[in-house]
């Protein structure tokens, strides 16, 4: 089985497992042990981890902000700077391609009496930046806009976003988990107040991520997870050692790694879509090409029912057009002006570091003899095929 | 989530094609709309009261692959009315389908039923 769905997880680096290892048996330490060399060593190993993520990401090192994860820090920045901000700014921005990591927090800000405007995007899956400087109003207290998404890979222009939030007094909050370790992040080049991560998606463990906090926006949140104050109050509970040590030594390889393996991968995504287009045929290409994530490639097959092609694909490990917890089709796709068959006919191809050029032969392969058959069974191919192009 | 009977009918499907539908012998049933997300197309060809061969095509899901499959296998040597007999609620138990797709094998028990229909009017017709 080929697995090719990068963008759900990554498997954990050997060498950030072997960081990671000490730090569950013999340095066990609880980092807010101030009277013992068992919390010494698990402060200093908390540290160095936050220096590394910081180091990836251009920011300082206390403006890193450890969470349990992506979703916890998205959660963190938008209710956080919901909580926090005056009551005459209870209007929040952000885009429908967003995460629900993203949407979510912002709906229950919605819920309880916030106005939340969904920006649409374009048929390439971006916003309009036009859209994004009128919606943002001086009662506006963020705008939330990821950097990569997560099923199109297309990047957002957070950079020229900043400006345009700032200039109302808002904050910029941005979803880069998807971006950080496959191409380049600098939080003070793109002028973010607010940025989320997380360590499973580029090769750390899961249930750790961090919340980048510009230095002084921390006194714009009001932490929903408070506790023993770790964190600096920003997010209580008992340090994740061994998960930190493992983002920031994954942070660390990918920053040596980053260059050469973005030419590598996105080689090979160029390489995959040009099989498919050879040897399936009637394939489109969901999102712009550029700018995009070097691994990503979205494909709507026409003439062919989605679900029955993931049931037929059985050799690769791939993500579909339908949202992870139902038979609906991706919100994502369906911003971008698809319609449901076509968005459930989608592929979402996911490479990594593991990817090598035998697995997107034999990927594309597979794809082609699977959508094949399928098609050779359809009364419909030939009709379907002719309208499936929107 | 599906049964193995559902995979390998949908893995190695068998029974799948067309015949001209014009044949005095091929009766061609058709049900579902593409608008419902199925549309399952089943031939039968009749010899001496008794169907000798089936075909099917599908467009949708899964269980709408299997179901004609199966809808097609169990006609081929069976009677006129031992066909008309096969139900929805049958196809539905021999693939284990869930709830919420078992709307599809009634489209596939229709496209059969279709069928006999159709060969059995174009029977009448011949002098
Ligand atoms: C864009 C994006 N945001 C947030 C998340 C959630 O991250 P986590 O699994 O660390 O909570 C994911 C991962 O699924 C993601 O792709």
């Amino acid at each position: 089985m080929v697995y090719l769905d990068h963008h759900a997880t990554t498997p954990v680096d050997p060498r950030v497992v072997e960081a990671m290892l000490p730090y569950f048996t013999v340095a066990f330490g609880n980092a807010t042990s101030r009277t013992h060399r068992f919390g010494w060593e698990a402060r200093e190993a908390v540290e160095r981890a936050r220096r590394q993520v910081a180091l990836l990401i251009g920011a300082g090192a206390r403006e890193v902000v450890f969470t349990s994860g992506a979703t916890e820090a998205n959660h963190l920045a938008i209710a956080g700077a919901a909580a926090a901000a005056p009551t005459d700014r209870r209007h929040v921005v952000t885009v429908a391609t967003e995460h629900r990591a993203v949407l979510e927090p912002c709906r229950q800000l919605g819920a309880s009496g916030w106005t939340v405007t969904e920006l649409p995007v374009d048929p390439t899956g971006l916003v309009d930046l036009d859209a994004v400087a009128r919606a943002i109003t001086p009662g506006t207290a963020l705008v939330s806009v990821m950097l990569a998404n997560n099923e199109i890979g297309v990047l957002q222009a957070v950079a020229e976003i900043a400006p345009l939030a700032h200039a109302r007094g808002a904050l910029l909050h941005t979803d880069a988990v998807q971006a950080l370790g496959r191409v380049p992040v600098d939080v003070a080049a793109l002028g973010v107040d607010l940025a989320s991560f997380s360590a499973h998606k580029l090769y750390g463990p899961k249930g750790v991520g961090a919340l980048y906090v510009k230095r002084g926006v921390e006194k714009r949140l009001a932490a929903p997870v408070r506790g023993g104050g770790q964190e600096r109050g920003l997010r209580g509970g008992t340090l994740n050692v061994p998960g930190i040590v493992g983002f920031g030594a994954a942070c660390d390889v990918a920053g040596r790694e980053m260059p050469d393996e973005a030419r590598r991968v996105g080689a090979l995504r160029d390489r995959l879509w040009q099989l498919l287009q050879e040897r399936a045929g009637g394939v489109s290409m969901n999102g712009a090409s550029a700018p995009r994530l070097p691994g990503n490639l979205n494909v709507r097959v026409a003439g062919i029912d989605g679900e029955s092609l993931h049931v037929g694909l059985t050799e690769i490990a791939v993500s579909s057009g339908a949202a992870c917890t139902s038979a609906e089709p991706s919100h994502v796709l369906m911003a971008l002006g698809l319609d449901k068959t076509a968005a459930l006919a989608s592929l979402r191809f996911g490479l990594g570091r593991g990817t090598t050029a035998a697995d997107i032969d034999r990927a594309a392969s597979h794809v082609a003899d699977v959508v094949a058959h399928v098609r050779r069974s359809s009364p419909v191919a030939r009709l379907a095929a002719a309208g499936a192009g929107r | 989530m599906y049964s193995a009977a559902v995979l390998d009918r949908v893995r190695n499907p068998r029974r799948v094609g067309e015949w001209p539908a014009g044949q005095t012998d091929v009766g061609t049933g058709e049900a579902g709309t593409l608008d419902d997300g199925t549309t399952v197309r089943i031939q039968v060809r009749v010899s001496a009261g008794r169907i000798v061969e089936a075909r099917f095509k599908v467009f949708g899901c899964s269980a709408s692959i299997a179901s004609a499959a199966l809808v097609a296998e169990w006609l081929e040597g069976a009677t006129l009315d031992e066909g008309r007999r096969l139900t929805p609620g049958r196809v539905v138990d021999a693939l284990s389908l869930p709830a919420e797709r078992a709307h599809v094998a009634r489209v596939a028990v229709d496209a059969a039923r279709k069928a006999l229909d159709d060969v059995t009017e174009k029977a009448e017709r011949r002098p």
